[in-house]
């Protein structure tokens, strides 16, 4: 609604203003009682507080509604109006603190019903604000103090219009006129004058004599013209002449229009209006395309990782589709934001960890004598260097690639894996597939060799842990630490069941951590080595413990992705408990318990590990493959989403 | 389950409002203007019409006025509503023919109470 530039009352636009006002308020209370009614669980009191907040907020409009125009008003000033819009603005922007706050809490980003709703509240207040081509909105949002002479409009809406006339009679003519019209006029008395003026204050509009001493009104509007900051400012020009050739002159020049003097007021009036009108429509559209410079620049900000909301809060209340996409956008950023908080903090933890860890490490025994010697040259191109440990395929060393002048891991190939010619070429294939992954949870394999008798990899060195010798240091991780370790796993585990690959024998022993807390990865298509060997009952001795291993994998069934996944929630629940999920004096018993036994609750073994977290690992060690998470990339998306 | 019929130009203080009364058991139908608000009150069989009084086509007035020189309709319960809250909008809308009246923003309790005083007795 338009305050009345005529300064005369419109009929019924106490009634008119009352409705437009009322209408969002309406919408504000009524979505955030719904709301209200949707988070009756204990668990939402945030949510309730801050609903709670908003609605006292829309409430404190209606005081303010009800206050400003009582019902029986029927007339208003343009005085009015803008007063009441100022009132409302401390309300309003309760509402719109209490909404963005909401937007924070977490599940309300995730849940399209809820921001549904909340955005339409967003919007309704948006409304509760003064339409868009009010100076005071132009100020920007809490600005009402910032009303200086920069300020175009004046408080109430008036165009502030500079007369420029060398005769004194005429000035005041025309000032009394368009004060009359509702304007806030000002004078000059020639071009220089009047160039000051407009330098010091910004203008409406301009009405400029043509025939002035000095400089005359062809030359004050060419300078108009030429400046930057005034060019856009519409100018009227007045004179006596009446000749085609000087309202040509003139037009050219870049003036809006010409009258004639003497001047018919209600031409003038209307020339004016007119004006006025255009130069609003250009202002708003400069606005417009400033917001979407906004909206740009927040996207750069994004990729700049230095996204700030507040520089869209007040494109976001926009109820037009730009408003729209500032809101959607603004979600989407602050969702990205906080799900890269969340993985940085929970890595931090398991950085600690390690460190921890790293502080108390003994040197693993060596159940087997080294094979190796310090400083022996190995296969014509390795100096090892040091034994790193034991694996169940064999011991790993660390070595030194003289001809790529790298150090590198590895892995000598025990005897009884590779004597069997079917099982080796089986190896092989796998080796080719494991090759592929390049991943940087994964550790690399780079080449499988020989060197008389002997077998052996070479693989990515990586200096770090085992997660087993980190948990028999620590014995039991945070929950945050546990879920970064999780979350890797799952993203390795995901790319290399992409490739076809399934690891087969994901255990702590498997997963080195570095000192960044990344995790990697090792061993990827060993394990099938290990599942040709029949004998089961020496499987303590040959493959570890079976203790991770899948039902279906200790039976000998088929193995596909999910087995992989068994491993991980044995793995998980180690981590958060401090033991495997099902123990046994011997491998057999504790065969038998895995194919028939269900685990102890988590919750009981764990403090302080939420409900989602232990769901999820018990999920992963159903017995049943189909009754678990049933893909790696399925994993990582539910880890990702838990806060 | 009673039908109420909705007569609301508002896309949001439709959708609220219908939300708002399913969940306690209502089955709503909507109706976008006074014309179409009518029409459906005289082919269908509601319980109920809640009305907005500001409405394009045919105002809340006329319409209530429309559907109390029905047969079909002078008996049926209407609720007006209104954001204006004017002095004198009560008595206009009685004037009309509403049987009762409440004003925007909705009191969902305060609304839910007189839409039960309207309604015969639950079946």
């Amino acid at each position: 609604m338009n305050p009345p530039a005529s300064g005369s009352p419109i009929p019924d636009a106490s009634k008119q203003l009352r409705h437009e006002l009322r209408t969002p308020v309406n919408h504000i209370v009524g979505y955030a009682e719904m709301l209200l009614e949707d988070a009756a669980d204990p668990a939402h009191a945030e949510r309730r507080a801050l609903l709670e907040e908003a609605i006292t907020g829309a409430r404190e409009v209606l005081v303010q509604i009800n206050t400003a125009l009582p019902p029986s008003t029927a007339e208003l000033s343009a005085v009015d109006v803008a007063a009441l819009y100022a009132a409302l603005q401390p309300p309003r922007e309760r509402i719109v603190r209490a909404v963005d706050a909401l937007g924070e809490v977490p599940g309300v980003a995730e849940d399209p019903d809820f921001s549904g709703d909340l955005g339409r509240i967003r919007e309704a207040a948006g409304r509760l604000a003064p339409p868009r081509d009010e100076g005071a909105a132009r100020a920007g949002e809490g600005a009402t103090d910032t009303r200086g002479a920069r300020e175009a409009r004046e408080p109430d809406g008036r165009a502030r219009i500079l007369v420029v006339d060398d005769d004194e009679d005429n000035r005041e003519v025309l000032r009394r006129r368009l004060e009359r019209d509702g304007h806030a006029p000002s004078c000059a008395a020639d071009g220089r004058e009047a160039l000051e003026r407009i330098a010091g204050e910004r203008f409406d509009l301009v009405l400029l004599d043509v025939m002035m001493p000095e400089m005359d009104g062809y030359e004050t509007l060419q300078r108009l013209k030429d400046g930057p900051s005034t060019r856009d400012i519409p100018v009227i020009m007045i004179s006596a002449l009446d000749d085609l050739r000087s309202i040509v002159r003139c037009i050219e020049g870049g003036a809006e229009d010409y009258l004639p003097k003497p001047f018919d007021p209600v031409l003038l009036r209307a020339r004016i209006e007119a004006s006025l009108e255009k130069k609003r429509f250009r202002d708003q559209e400069v606005d417009y395309l400033k917001q979407v410079d906004c909206v740009i620049e927040a996207a750069a900000s994004v990729e700049a990782g230095a996204y700030d909301r507040t520089s869209l809060t007040h494109v976001a209340q926009r109820a037009d589709a730009l408003g729209r996409l500032a809101r959607v956008f603004d979600s989407m950023a602050s969702e990205v934001r906080s799900r890269e908080t969340r993985l940085r903090s929970r890595v931090r933890e398991l950085r600690q960890e390690i460190d921890a860890a790293r502080g108390q490490r003994v040197t693993s025994e060596d159940f087997e004598g080294s094979r190796l010697e310090n400083g022996e040259m190995f296969a014509g191109r390795y100096e090892i260097v040091e034994l790193l440990g034991h694996g169940g395929m064999g011991a790993v060393y660390r070595a030194h690639d003289v001809e790529l002048d790298e150090d590198l891991a590895i892995k000598l190939l025990r005897d009884e894996f590779v004597s069997d010619p079917e099982s080796l070429e089986r190896f092989k294939t796998e080796i080719r597939l494991a090759r592929r992954i390049s991943h940087p949870n994964v550790v690399r394999t780079h080449d499988f060799g020989e060197t008389g008798e002997v077998r052996f990899l070479t693989m990515e060195l990586v200096e770090g842990l085992t997660l087993r010798e980190l948990l028999d240091s620590r014995e039991k991780l945070g929950v945050s630490a546990v879920l970064a370790i999780a979350g890797q796993l799952a993203d390795s585990l995901a790319v290399a069941h992409a490739q076809g690959v399934v690891h087969r024998d994901i255990k702590p022993q498997n997963l080195l951590l570095d000192p960044d807390g990344i995790l990697k990865v090792m061993d990827f298509g060993v394990a099938c080595l290990a599942e040709r060997s029949s004998n089961l009952t020496q499987a303590g001795a040959i493959i570890g413990t079976p203790a991770y291993m899948s039902p279906e994998q200790l039976i000998g069934e088929a193995v596909d992705e999910r087995s992989d996944l068994y491993s991980v929630g044995v793995v998980l629940y180690e981590c958060l408990s401090g033991r495997p999920p099902l123990d046994g004096s011997s491998p057999i018993t504790l065969i038998a318990k895995v194919l028939r036994e269900e685990p102890p609750p988590l919750a009981d073994l764990a403090d302080g590990v939420p409900e989602a977290v232990c769901a999820l690992v018990h999920r992963l060690l159903a017995k049943n493959p189909g009754d678990r998470v049933q893909s790696a990339a399925a994993l990582s998306g539910e880890l990702a989403r838990m806060s | 389950m009673a039908r109420i019929l909705l007569v609301e130009d508002n896309e949001m203080n439709r959708d609220m409002l219908s939300r708002r009364l399913t969940r306690r058991g209502f089955e709503v139908s909507l109706a976008m203007d006074g014309r179409e608000g009518v029409d459906k009150a005289k082919a269908g069989d509601y319980d109920l019409v809640l009305m907005d009084m500001s409405l394009p086509e045919i105002d809340g007035w006329e319409a209530t006025r429309q559907l109390r020189g029905d047969p079909n309709t002078e008996r049926l319960p209407i609720i007006a509503l209104t954001a204006h809250a004017m002095a004198g909008d009560r008595e206009k809308a009685l004037e009309a023919g509403c049987d009762d009246y409440d004003t925007k923003p909705i009191e969902l309790a305060r609304l839910l109470s007189k839409i039960e005083a309207l309604l015969p007795d639950a079946s």
